[in-house]
């Protein structure tokens, strides 16, 4: 690739950052993202993990929030805070490691479907149809129950569930690239399978599939607080689903401890917020016939 | 216009929130509204095998004896006298004339013997209780008086047979039992109660059996109302939907602490919790099977676990306090078989330690020990994904044992992989716990040799493969044993066994949490008394003998009233008026055009 | 359109066979013998053990077991529950009222809802209630449902049952029985409208945007018709045909949904079965529930893509 076509990438990236700047919404979630995260990475740093230990917990359990505890203390005793802290790091990995699956099958199954037509094309799509129509969670479930308890089975069941859509909007996507004359010029021009998809293809879609993962992990972090609820998830850590499983086992409505309920939920809020917000304004600046809308 | 809208439905919204008056009920009937939080599986008493589907059973049904509600002595039940032949091979029981079955039949032996002999001829009909009659050599009245059981060798469960006796002249009608669900209200029976109404998953509705030969309950009505979790219950007793509640966690139940209206009561367990430890899985021919670390076969290491192991945290930490530090597999509910060693295991990490490092379990570089064969000390721990408890204490064992130098990986999982795995023996340590009965024979069965599974891999139902010749001779010889002194002794030599060679460390007994609203009701009979619970009893006496408070009859309990029914018009209106509205500026619209 | 409806409704058959078969071979993956699940716990000898796993048909093999299965999935048979010792669609038919009042409902009323709050965000996009009421959407669609649900019973303290469809004690009459149905609903309702209007208002919003940029539009107004009449006779017509396919596509959404709340409020129907029969877990019930939901799902689907047909002019003129 030539230095001008580097060039000309930066100045679009530009652009596209220039306007999505505009937008307050995106900025705001990517503002909120960015700190997220930074508490995230910076937990082990900042906060004392022992205080997770169960086995060390001085504080007794149900405490409301004092100076000392500000969001109360769990069942176990352990500061609701901390906790809450913690669970951010399981969430978004499971969050972002079930989206970059479900994207990764999606945008495969996707411009497989719409490069190679034929049969190929005809049994992906009933495949992929199938898939769409199915209730997730459920599928989600069925998957969970089956397999060994663990992050993994929740990262495989969420991202297994949800990368139709993608599929669907990658297809699309492919076959308009697809029809260009320059794809035909290519072609002609000796480019194989592997040439047009890896050169021409995968670089048009990426965009569009970048949006769509944004929009994708708010819905995964939903899924995984979901299946942890129901108590599908992985026990032995903590993630805000599996608090909020804790809440509802140990009976935190009946004893009115709200603030072992609001902070893991709200948390789930922020983040999905954040995720959506972002996603929905890189939509607009990248689909022209949205400007101006939002 | 929009925000008048939205006004309107925030006072729709208003109104729905208001208290609604409770309206008192027609008739001044007294009901006790019982909240379960575990299925009923089936009303078929055959075949229903939950904790709340056998106490249904036992509402309706008597069975040939009772249980004491003191101390659960064998009591009368349809039968009033029994004697055993000096062989104990043969028994013949007395059921009394009067008793009557709740559609004025009366009770006769032969309603027993059609219960038992179903029971031995159809495998279906054995689901439930079948290890009961499994022995029987045959089951005859010989009048309608008199029951004769003829076992095939000597029964220790003979006064305690858990078998709901269903009338003949119902049953015997019933042709495939697997499909009877016996919710044709109301349903015979011959308990205190009489089934009414069942709808699954909601609710089930007792009527008081005013004929009950022991005498009609003081109440009138008795409900179970089913809630998912004992959150939901416990919510529902302080709001006044029901008045009893049972299996409360440590922190709900200490939430009702001050509650007014509300009296707790904690009472001594049947359960226990236990970690297995996998000492040397094997088949009932003693071919070892699954992948247990072979340490585990040595009792130094075993014993160091026991040692390590700080029970009373666990108590104060996971159980809120709500248990007895655990022995052996006996609750101390049933103090005459309850074990007390004379020299309990103390928690003594460093003699645990010290007691390692004597028998060349080394520490190797990075701290976790090495057996004398070469193996790291790594365990699996396998716990329940269905029971806070496992996670929370799998935690403290994993920290324990790390001061060991033995490192505990946790894996959580469903039911049925634990159980998978239990009975493959592919597993190091695994959590498991039982319900007992006042008669220790089941439980100690589950540690003998036979127990194992067979070759390949099915039947049994062994706890922890244990198989010691000492303990099943011990075993064999509490069975035969009636004197009941001599089979007290048999049992604590049993246990003293168990806990020397801790095939299991048996952690705790877990406390039953309680709570009734004592404005409605104010007594109920615990077993045993004192310190004994209301709901699953071995009996009903908790139901039964529940005396309601002199006022009690006005509380409906909180009903839904007109409030809601104007809410519910008032919202149709309000959506149907607006879709109108909206139709109506339409139709203007197009006129205009 | 014959060639239509039966590629259709075929294309459904097929998903639902697929369906049966996923559900079979998911929940055959767990290496667990069921029989011991089933009488753990309870004094049984291996000879009762032995019979069970006969009755229940699972000491064949897999193979066999599928074909089995199979062949009684096309009867409606769904096998029996380990847990209830009943059969599965009994069980299924049981709880299956409940959920369809419960979810029924919430739907509808989201529906209106949402749609009503989508028009009107459109039509005054940019405004501040747009923004308020898109901001508030998008907050709730973040929500987890079941959370909500739990915040909702905390807040309301006493005002509600905890659970549950009915009291036991409620007068048999009519009426009464309503209203207590009524009363236990409002929470669980208000718990899934607010989760699922979000949804619909904001595709209602953005497909009346992009209905208003259309041609036909800047013609009609260039006509002199009224704003109003051009959005309601022109523009949201056309703009509701993607909504209410939506409407159908996303009852996988509510079905989550339902799944949560029913779960969180006791509510009796197949969303609360479905959680029960995870703990065990129930294999026969969850499979039959997994495969009942899933097939509700694609039936309402070749509903909506039938509505759609008979909705659009353009799709029915072809």
């Amino acid at each position: 690739m030539t230095a001008i076509a580097w060039q000309r990438r930066r100045a679009a990236a530009g652009a596209t950052w220039r306007e999505f700047a505009s937008q307050r919404g995106g900025l705001v979630g990517l503002v909120g993202l960015a700190v997220i995260t930074l508490l995230a990475l910076l937990a082990p740093w900042v906060t004392d993990a022992s205080g997770l230990d169960v086995t060390r917990v001085t504080a007794r359990p149900w405490e409301p929030p004092s100076s000392t505890y500000w969001l109360g203390t769990d069942h176990n005793g352990r500061s609701v805070l901390l906790l809450t802290w913690w669970g951010t790091r399981i969430s978004l990995v499971v969050g972002l490691a079930a989206t970059v699956l479900s994207v990764l099958i999606g945008t495969v199954v996707g411009i497989a479907a719409a490069h190679f037509g034929g049969w190929v094309s005809a049994v992906l799509m009933r495949f992929t149809d199938f898939f769409l129509v199915l209730p997730s969670l459920v599928l989600a479930i069925a998957l969970s129950t089956v397999l060994p308890r663990g992050l993994g089975t929740i990262v495989l069941a969420i991202g297994v569930t949800a990368w139709p859509a993608t599929a669907r909007l990658v297809r699309a996507q492919t076959l308009a690239v697809e029809a260009r004359p320059f794809i035909e010029r290519a072609r002609a021009l000796g480019g194989g399978h592997g040439h047009v998809i890896g050169r021409h293809v995968l670089p048009a879609v990426l965009p569009l599939v970048f949006v769509n993962t944004t929009l994708t992990v708010a819905s995964a972090i939903v899924a995984e607080s979901t299946l942890s609820f129901l108590g599908l998830g992985d026990p032995t850590r903590v993630s805000w689903g599996s608090l909020l499983h804790a809440a509802n086992m140990h009976g935190a409505v009946s004893q009115r401890a709200w603030w072992f309920l609001v902070p893991p939920g709200l948390g789930v809020v922020c983040v999905v917020l954040a995720f959506t917000l972002c996603g929905r304004a890189l939509e607009t600046v990248l689909n022209p016939r949205l400007k101006g809308e939002r | 216009m929009g925000i008048r809208r939205f006004g309107a439905v925030t006072a729709v919204a208003a109104l729905v929130v208001l208290p609604v008056p409770t309206p008192a009920q027609a008739q001044q009937a007294v009901t006790l509204r019982v909240a379960i939080t575990q299925q009923v599986d089936s009303l078929n008493p055959f075949l229903s095998v939950f904790q709340a589907g056998t106490e249904v059973g036992r509402l309706m049904y008597d069975y040939l004896t009772a249980y004491d509600v003191k101390d659960q002595h064998p009591v009368e039940g349809l039968a009033d006298r029994w004697e055993s032949s000096p062989d104990r091979l043969t028994w013949t029981f007395h059921v009394p004339e009067g008793k009557k079955w709740s559609d004025g039949q009366p009770i006769t032996a032969k309603d027993a013997a059609f219960t038992y002999d179903l029971m031995m001829r159809d495998e279906v009909a054995a689901t439930a209780n079948g290890s009961f009659t499994a022995e029987f050599e045959s089951v005859t009245a010989t009048d309608d008086r008199t029951l004769v059981i003829k076992t095939k060798q000597p029964q220790a469960t003979m006064l305690a047979l858990d078998v709901p006796i269903v009338p003949a002249h119902v049953w015997s009608k019933v042709t495939d039992i697997a499909e009877y669900r016996n919710d044709r209200t109301p349903v015979v029976g011959s308990g205190p109660f009489v089934l009414t109404e069942y709808r699954a998953n909601e609710f089930i509705r007792f009527k008081a059996n005013k004929d009950y030969w022991r005498g009609a309950p003081k109440y009138d009505e008795l409900t179970f109302t089913y809630y998912k979790t004992a959150d939901a219950a416990v919510q529902a007793l302080t709001k006044g939907e029901v008045d009893l509640v049972n299996r409360m966690g440590p922190a709900q139940f200490d939430s009702l602490k001050d509650s007014e209206g509300i009296t707790r009561n904690q009472a001594q367990g049947r359960r226990f919790n236990e970690i297995v430890i996998n000492s040397g899985a094997a088949t009932r021919t003693g071919e070892p099977i699954g992948d247990g670390h072979p340490a585990l076969k040595d009792v130094v290491v075993r014993r160091a676990i026991a040692k390590a192991l700080d029970l009373d945290a666990i108590i104060a930490k996971v159980n809120g306090g709500y248990a007895q530090r655990g022995t052996g597999p006996i609750p101390p509910v049933f103090a005459d078989y309850h074990f007390k060693p004379e020299s309990p295991y103390p928690y003594d990490p460093a003699a645990a330690n010290a007691d390692l490092d004597r028998a060349g379990y080394a520490r190797g570089a990075d701290g976790i020990r090495v057996s004398p064969e070469g193996r790291r000390m790594q365990l699996r721990l396998l716990g329940h994904a269905s029971r806070a408890y496992d996670e929370q204490t799998a935690e403290f064992v994993k920290r324990s044992l790390a001061e060991l130098g033995i490192v505990v990986d946790v894996q959580i999982v469903s039911d049925n992989q634990l159980n998978e795995a239990g009975t493959a023996g592919t597993f190091d340590l695994q959590f498991s716990g039982w319900g007992t009965n006042p008669d220790p024979d089941f439980i100690l069965s589950l540690h003998t040799c036979g127990q194992r599974p067979n070759a390949d891999g099915k039947g049994g139902t062994t706890d922890t493969f244990f198989c010691d010749p000492e303990y099943d001779a011990l075993y064999a010889q509490q069975r035969a044993e009636f004197d009941p002194a001599k089979r007290r002794e048999l049992v604590r030599r049993m246990q003293q066994r168990f806990y020397d060679q801790v095939p299991a460390v048996v952690l705790g007994y877990d406390n039953a949490l309680e709570a009734y609203r004592s404005d409605k009701f104010a007594s109920f009979p615990v077993q045993p008394d004192p310190g004994g619970v209301i709901m699953a009893q071995n009996g009903v006496w908790g139901y039964y003998g529940a005396t309601p408070v002199a006022s009690a009859g006005q509380d409906g309990g909180s009903n839904t009233g007109l409030v809601l029914g104007v809410v519910a018009g008032a919202l149709v209106v309000l959506v149907g008026g607006v879709w109108l509205v909206g139709r109506r500026r339409g139709l203007r619209a197009e006129d205009r055009e | 359109m014959i060639r239509h409806l039966a590629g259709k409704v075929g294309g459904a058959l097929v998903s639902l066979l697929f369906v049966v078969a996923l559900g079979f071979l998911l929940f055959r993956v767990i290496p667990g013998d069921p029989v011991v699940a089933m009488t753990r716990g309870r004094p049984v000898t291996g000879d009762q053990l032995a019979e069970l796993r006969a009755r229940l048909g699972v000491d064949k093999p897999l193979t066999e077991q599928f074909v089995d299965y199979l062949a009684a999935a096309v009867r409606g048979d769904f096998g029996t529950s380990y847990v209830y010792s009943r059969p599965v669609l009994e069980l299924i038919g049981e709880r299956l009222w409940p959920t369809v009042l419960l979810t029924g409902t919430s739907t509808v009323l989201a529906v209106v809802i949402g749609l009503w709050l989508g028009i009107r965000g459109a039509w005054r996009r940019g405004s501040r209630s747009d923004r308020i009421s898109t901001g508030l959407a998008l907050a709730q669609w973040a929500m987890p449902t079941f959370w909500l649900g739990m915040l909702l019973s905390l807040a309301t303290g006493d005002l509600f049952p905890s659970g549950g469809m009915r009291y036991p004690d409620t007068p048999p009459d009519f009426l009464s029985q309503s209203l207590d149905v009524a009363h236990h609903m409002v929470l669980p309702c208000l718990t899934m409208i607010a989760v699922v209007y979000a949804q619909y208002l904001l595709v209602m919003r953005s497909s009346l945007l992009e209905e208003m940029h259309a041609d036909y539009l800047t013609t009609a107004r260039a006509k002199g018709l009224r704003d109003d009449l051009v959005r309601r006779r022109h523009a949201v017509p056309n703009a509701l045909l993607p909504t209410v396919t939506l409407v159908f596509l996303h009852l996988g959404l509510v079905v989550s949904g339902a799944i949560t709340v029913e779960t969180v409020f006791s509510w009796p129907g197949l969303g609360l079965l479905t959680y029960e029969a995870l703990t065990g877990p129930d294999l026969p019930l969850l499979q039959g529930t997994f495969v009942v939901l899933a097939g509700a799902v694609i039936t309402m689907n070749v509903f909506a893509d039938l509505l759609y047909r008979v909705l659009d002019p353009r799709v029915r003129a072809s």
